[in-house]
């Protein structure tokens, strides 16, 4: 029998480029506001779960946690440094939510922050330069960028089903608009179809101003257990469910970094994600009709289009109606990604997902200043990290 | 003298251009490029051959890439190119150059087959070559 979680407590240091402020000072500032808004103290933490970055802080070891408790509060705590890329902080979230559900912990601590290198993002030291590594000949034997993976379903989408240079664009309108209202988002002025089509193409059909770029950022959260949950005074939000996932075989998504895929009908396409989604409803008893809001990685235009059909929201194929009908904005049928999204914020890849379980917290408390969801009761969020990572978390007031 | 990108990826031999790839004779899955395992998870003996894979397959989806890659990808006069998805049969799609097409006229459902593309060539006369799909203008296979 598991037991009742809840989030106490969300910060989030504000997402952009830092050059003069360290990943361990980003991390220390969001833990610092996450504690504060649960009105608890560090003595009261019982856990840390960090997502662990390669590219800076850790120790060298992705030890983040470590370095953390180290820096702020040396108590003997357990530090949980856990894997799984762009993420990595939806696997810290469920590690995190798993300590308080068994009953082993009452307050956890969950923490994903980044900063990011400039330009591309470098191959791992000690990586094979032969046909055992895909990273390698992926660039080696044909160049393919990441917006090409992701041009690639967007040019099929086009064929499939019609959709248009314009729609594509209209996606990232409608998340600068939100973003407009989100002080913690890096891109907050509003943008026009027409900027957008005019922004520089990356890798047709996608333009610029249709992909996230990175940023630094840093996100924590204090989940906790029924004896907790009144302390702040704020309104309670309880983790309804929440799951991770790794892909299945057969997936058509085309996944970073392959040069290929054996490809099967019947399976879903990026099934990590939905196959992660798919868990967190079942373990809420809930449909996608219950979802309110969806924060879900909109690494590029595309996404916003494709990822709510995945989840079973709508038919495949309808989400260009949907978004042109306004029916995704806040206020809409399903409010996607009111922060602003990955295309509003860049994506400060371990920060992410648990980014986006501090703006569910918002928004179900009704404090998402500026872009807050009418009468929000549920939320879902949904991210996908390298290696065929997924991972899904519904909230609910 | 023609260096491919890596060993092992594919062959040039009589019959033209093919790509190294693994079938899985238990459950009769193709895989590209040759693998080490096979990822049914319902295949329980996992006997592994090495094969040569068809030449010849559909557009199934594609981009242009429109600025230039990392260092890693070399290319003398460097200019924006097309990278296709290509549905080999068997289930099996791969990744690859798009050559001999004007970028304006690539179409997803067309017929491609297996071609070499040289992307360096030193002071020494040694190129570098990668796999790449160009228009299958005979068309005749099934
Ligand atoms: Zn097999």
């Amino acid at each position: 029998m598991t037991k009742p979680v809840h989030v106490l407590g969300a910060g989030a240091h504000p997402w952009g480029k830092w050059p003069n402020r360290s990943q361990l000072q980003l991390a220390i500032d969001a833990l610092a506001m996450a504690i504060d808004d649960a009105g608890l103290s560090w003595p009261e933490i019982q856990g840390l779960v960090a997502a662990s970055s390669r590219f800076e802080g850790g120790m060298g070891w992705g030890l983040h946690a470590n370095e953390v408790v180290q820096a702020v509060a040396e108590q003997g705590i357990p530090c949980v440094n856990v894997g799984g890329a762009c993420a990595a902080g939806a696997i810290a979230f469920q590690t995190a939510y798993s300590m308080i559900a068994s009953g082993q912990c009452d307050v956890v601590a969950v923490l994903g922050a980044e900063r990011m290198p400039k330009g591309f993002i470098p191959r791992p030291p000690g990586s094979q330069d032969d046909i055992t590594d895909s990273d390698y000949l992926r660039w080696v034997a044909m160049g393919a960028t990441n917006p090409a993976y992701w041009a690639i379903e967007a040019n099929r989408r086009k064929h499939d089903f019609g959709t248009t240079d314009a729609t594509l664009a209209q996606a990232s309108v409608l998340m600068r608009r939100n973003a407009a209202g989100n002080r913690l988002a890096r891109f907050r002025n509003p943008t026009t179809i027409d900027e957008v089509l005019a922004s520089p193409m990356v890798s047709d059909p996608l333009h610029l101003l249709e992909i996230c770029p990175v940023s630094d950022g840093a996100a924590a959260l204090i989940l906790g257990s029924e004896q907790y949950v009144q302390r702040s005074g704020k309104r309670p939000v309880h983790v309804a469910g929440c799951a991770i996932a790794t892909g299945q075989f057969g997936d058509p998504g085309r996944r970073i970094p392959t040069i290929s895929s054996t490809v099967s009908d019947d399976v879903s396409h990026t099934s990590e994600v939905t196959t992660a989604v798919q868990r967190a409803l079942a373990m809420a008893g809930m449909g996608p009709n219950d979802i309110d809001i969806l924060e879900m990685a909109d690494n590029t235009a595309w996404h916003l289009l494709a990822w709510p059909e995945l989840f079973g929201f709508y038919e495949a194929g309808q989400g260009d109606w949907m978004l042109n009908n306004g029916k995704l904005d806040i206020g809409g049928d399903l409010a996607v990604n009111p922060s602003g999204g990955f295309l509003s914020f860049g994506e400060a890849t371990t920060a992410q997902a648990v980014l986006q379980v501090c703006e569910l917290t918002w928004q179900l408390r009704g404090e998402a200043q500026g872009h807050q969801v009418p009468d929000a009761r549920v939320g879902m969020s949904a991210v996908l990290g390298l290696g065929a990572n997924g991972g899904s978390v519904i909230l609910k007031t | 003298m023609q260096i491919p990108v890596a060993e092992g990826l594919f062959a040039v031999n009589g019959a033209g251009v093919q790509l190294i790839g693994t079938r899985c004779c238990s459950c009769d899955t193709l895989y590209f490029p040759q693998t080490p395992g096979c990822r049914n998870p319902l295949c329980r003996d996992k006997q592994l051959e090495q094969v040569l894979l068809p030449d010849r397959g559909t557009l199934y989806s594609y981009t242009v890439q429109r600025y230039q890659p990392p260092a890693l990808f070399a290319m003398d006069a460097w200019s924006p190119y097309a990278l296709g998805l290509v549905d080999l049969g068997h289930g099996l799609r791969v990744m690859g150059m798009l050559d001999d097409v004007p970028l304006d006229k690539i179409a997803i459902g067309m017929a491609l087959k297996l071609s070499l593309r040289t992307l360096t060539t030193d002071e020494n006369g040694q190129s570098r070559v990668t796999y790449a799909f160009v228009p299958d203008t005979t068309k005749d296979h099934a």
